[in-house]
C-alpha cells in the first residue's frame, strides 16, 4: 500500500453538523433511459420504477428535459409535485431469512449494486464509515444518527450471509458517531469497531483490507448508506425515496447535510438552501478531488449515485508549464504516470479518478480530466 | 499534506541557496580582502555573479512574455552564478552568459539536457581560454593550507565561488528531504556511491583528498536532482544516481574532481533524447 496522505484543511470551509431536510420539492425529474411514453398531464404515483429510476413524489407529467447523468445527457420526465405522496404499490412483508430471498427482495428495489455484492460467499464483513472527500459527512452522519438500525442491519446481514467477522470501520476523527456506536455496542458482540486514520483513500477496499490485514478477495464491503438502504428495503420493506447529500465549499456561508428526494434539481437545492458568497463559483459533483466539474447547475438531478455537491471559488490558478516534479506518479495509488499519459494525450483504464495527481501538482495542470478522459467526453458533448 | 505550488519551490530552493551565497562571500570575499589583496567591492563578487544572472533572466522574461516570471529558470540562473571558478571575469561571464541563455531556451525545445551543466561548462572553457585553469582563489594560490577535517565541513576547501559549504549542503538537504517535490534517492545514491568508491581508493592508494568533495555534495543536492532533468520513477532515480557517483569519480580521479560531476550530469541529461529520438523515428517510419 502506497503511504496515504491527510489531506490540506480548507480553513474557508464552515460545516454545521445540522441536517436539512428538503422533502417537498416542487419538481423532479426521472432519468428514461428505455422507450417510455408519456404524455403531458399524465399521473405519476410515488414509488414507481421507470428503468431504475424511482419515481419519489407523486405529480402530474410537466414536460422533459435533458439532464446529465453518468457523463452523458439522456431524457427525462419532468413531474410536477402534487403533495400527496400518493403510492398504489403494496411490499410484501415477510422477514428474510436467508440470501435467495434477500436478493430477490433487492431485486424488487432495483438495487443492483448491492445484489452484485451479495453474489458470492466471503467470510469477512466490512463495514465502512468512511466519507473520502473533505467535507462530506454522509457516512458520518448516517452512522450518528441511525447507527440503531444500522448495527441491526449489520447483525441482520451477518446472520443471513453467515459472515462471524464483522469489523466496523469508522475514522477516528468522528468522535460522534464512535461515542454513539459505543453506547450500544455490547449488544451486538460479533461486530469489531476499528478505527481508522483520517487519510484520503483509507475507505478504498485494498487499503481498507491491507490496514484490517484482510484478504480483499474474501472481503465484502458496505457502506453505512448502503447498510442503511438494506434496512430500509429488507427490514422495513419500504422504497427509498430519499439521500443524504453533503454541500460544502469555500464559496458558499455555511456547508451542511440535507435529506432530498430522488430526482430532485440541483438548481432547486441551491436557489433554496445554499448562500453562495461567490459571485464567481465552480461546482462539482461528488467532491472537489474525485468529482466531475458541473459545467451547467440545471442539468443536474440528485440520484443515488451523487453524494456531495462542491461549491468553491473560481480556481484562479492558472496552468503553469509541467516541471517534471514527479509528485503526480509518486502518489498515485495505482502507479500510473499521470504526466505521460498528459502529454501523449492517453488514457489510463487503471484510473480511480481520485484526483490526487490534480491535488499535488504543483503546476496546477489538470492531469485527472485527461487521464481518466473525461477531456474527451466533454469534448464529444 | 499540503500542496505547493511551481513558484512556492522555486523560493524554497532560492532561500536554500542563500547561506551558501553568503559562505561564499565570506570565504571568497571577506578572508582575502582582509589579507588587503583585493578592494571593498570585490568582496561581493559571489553576489554579483548570482545578481547578473537574475538581471539577464528578467530582462529576457520581459523581452519574450512582458513579464517577470518566477520560475524554474531563476534557480538555474542562480546556480550558474554560484558553481563559477573564482578567477571568472565578469564581462566574459555577463556575455557569455546572455547569449548561451538565450540559446538554450531555443535548444531546449529540441533536445532534453541540464542546462546549468550545459551553460556552466562552455562559459568555464571560455574562461579558460582567457584565464589561467585553476579554481584556486587569490589565497589558496598564494599559500599552501593543510586543511583539517573542520575545515573542510565549514567550506574552507577548494571550489567554486559559492559552493564549497558543505555544512550548508547538507542543512539544506536535510530540509528538502522533508519536501514530497525533492527527489531524494538522488543526492543520497550520487554521495553513498561515491563515497564509497573514494574510500575504496583511500584503503587502495592512501589518497584521501577525494572523500570530503564539497562540488560532488552540492551538485548532488541542488543540480542533479533538478525536476526537469532528472527521472521520476524511484528505480531510475536510483541508476541516475549510481551511474552519477560512478562516473564522477571516475572523472574526478583521471580529470578534474570539480568539473566532473557537471560533466557527467550533462552527458547523462543528454541520453533519454536518444529514447525521444528512437520515438520519433518509429513515429514518422509509421
Amino acid at each position: 500500500m502506497k503511504t496515504l496522505i491527510k489531506l490540506e484543511e480548507n480553513p474557508n470551509i464552515n460545516m454545521v453538523g445540522k441536517i436539512y431536510e428538503f422533502i417537498d420539492p416542487t419538481k423532479v425529474y426521472i432519468p428514461i433511459l428505455t422507450n417510455l411514453t408519456f404524455r403531458k398531464n399524465d399521473y405519476i404515483y410515488k414509488n414507481n420504477y421507470y428503468s431504475n429510476y424511482i419515481s419519489s413524489i407523486s405529480g402530474y407529467v410537466s414536460g422533459s428535459k435533458k439532464i446529465y447523468l453518468n457523463n452523458k445527457y439522456i431524457d427525462s420526465l419532468e413531474i410536477t409535485n402534487d403533495f400527496k405522496e400518493n403510492s398504489h404499490i403494496k411490499r410484501r412483508k415477510k422477514k428474510i431469512t436467508n440470501r435467495e430471498e434477500l436478493i430477490e427482495n433487492l431485486k424488487r428495489f432495483y438495487l443492483f449494486d448491492l445484489i452484485n455484492k451479495l453474489d458470492s460467499n466471503k467470510s469477512n464483513l466490512i463495514i465502512s464509515c468512511v466519507d473520502e472527500e473533505e467535507y462530506t459527512i454522509n457516512e458520518f452522519m448516517r452512522l450518528s444518527n441511525n447507527y440503531d438500525e444500522i448495527l441491526m442491519t449489520i447483525d441482520f446481514l451477518s446472520k443471513i450471509l453467515k459472515i462471524k467477522n464483522i469489523t466496523l470501520a469508522i475514522k477516528n476523527t468522528n468522535a460522534k458517531s464512535i461515542k454513539n456506536v459505543k453506547s450500544i455496542i455490547g449488544s451486538f458482540p460479533n461486530i469489531k469497531i476499528v478505527l481508522l486514520p483520517d487519510n484520503y483513500l483509507i475507505g478504498l477496499k485494498t487499503n481498507l483490507c491491507e490496514f484490517l490485514n484482510l484478504k480483499e478477495e474474501d472481503s465484502l464491503l458496505f457502506t453505512t448508506n448502503e447498510i442503511y438502504d438494506l434496512y430500509t428495503t429488507s427490514i422495513k420493506f419500504k422504497d427509498i425515496t430519499e439521500k443524504y447529500l453533503t454541500i460544502s465549499g469555500d464559496a458558499l456561508a455555511k456547508s451542511f447535510l440535507i435529506n432530498v428526494k430522488l430526482g430532485t434539481s440541483l438548481n432547486e437545492i441551491i436557489k433554496k438552501y445554499c448562500k453562495i458568497k461567490d459571485k464567481e463559483y465552480d461546482i462539482f459533483l461528488n467532491g472537489y478531488l474525485s468529482g466531475i466539474k458541473v459545467l451547467k447547475k440545471e442539468d443536474i438531478i440528485i440520484t443515488k449515485e451523487i453524494n456531495t455537491i462542491v461549491i468553491n471559488k473560481k480556481n484562479t490558478n492558472c496552468e503553469t508549464e509541467c516541471i517534471n516534479c514527479g509528485a503526480c506518479y509518486k502518489i498515485c495509488p495505482k502507479d500510473i504516470n499521470p504526466k505521460r499519459c498528459f502529454f501523449n494525450k492517453t488514457i489510463n483504464s487503471k484510473c480511480i479518478g481520485c484526483g490526487l495527481c490534480n491535488y499535488i501538482c504543483p503546476a496546477n495542470i489538470d492531469l485527472k480530466r485527461v487521464v481518466k478522459g473525461d477531456m474527451y467526453e466533454e469534448k464529444e458533448n | 499534506m499540503k500542496k505547493k505550488k511551481t513558484s512556492y519551490l522555486v523560493w524554497e530552493n532560492i532561500i536554500l541557496l542563500i547561506p551558501l551565497i553568503i559562505y561564499g562571500i565570506f570565504k571568497n570575499g571577506y578572508l582575502i580582502y582582509e589579507k588587503g589583496y583585493i578592494n571593498f567591492y570585490q568582496i561581493f563578487k559571489p553576489l554579483y555573479l548570482v545578481l547578473i544572472g537574475i538581471i539577464i533572466k528578467f530582462i529576457i522574461d520581459l523581452i519574450k512574455d512582458h513579464k517577470i516570471k518566477i520560475d524554474y529558470n531563476l534557480v538555474y540562473i542562480i546556480l550558474i552564478g554560484m558553481i563559477m571558478p573564482y578567477n571568472i571575469n565578469l564581462i566574459i561571464y555577463s556575455v557569455s552568459l546572455l547569449i548561451l541563455y538565450i540559446i538554450t531556451l531555443f535548444l531546449e525545445k529540441y533536445l532534453k539536457f541540464n542546462k546549468v551543466c550545459f551553460i556552466y561548462l562552455i562559459i568555464i572553457l571560455i574562461n579558460f581560454i582567457f584565464n589561467e585553469f585553476t579554481f584556486q582563489n587569490i589565497l589558496e594560490s598564494r599559500f599552501t593550507y593543510s586543511f583539517t577535517f573542520f575545515d573542510l565541513l565549514v567550506g574552507r576547501s577548494i571550489g567554486s565561488i559559492s559552493t564549497t559549504s558543505i555544512f550548508f549542503s547538507l542543512l539544506s538537504f536535510s530540509y528538502l528531504t522533508f519536501s514530497y517535490y525533492y527527489k531524494k534517492d538522488i543526492p543520497l545514491f550520487i554521495n553513498i556511491t561515491y563515497l564509497f568508491l573514494s574510500f575504496i581508493y583511500l584503503i587502495i592508494t592512501k589518497d584521501n583528498s577525494y572523500l570530503l568533495n564539497s562540488e560532488v555534495l552540492f551538485a548532488s543536492i541542488f543540480i542533479a536532482p533538478l525536476p526537469k532533468y532528472s527521472p521520476l520513477r524511484r528505480i531510475n532515480q536510483i541508476i541516475y544516481g549510481i551511474s552519477i557517483g560512478i562516473l564522477t569519480f571516475i572523472g574526478a580521479v583521471l580529470f578534474n574532481s570539480i568539473i566532473s560531476i557537471y560533466l557527467v550530469i550533462f552527458i547523462i541529461s543528454l541520453l533519454p533524447n536518444i529514447k525521444l529520438k528512437k520515438k520519433l523515428s518509429n513515429k514518422m517510419s509509421s
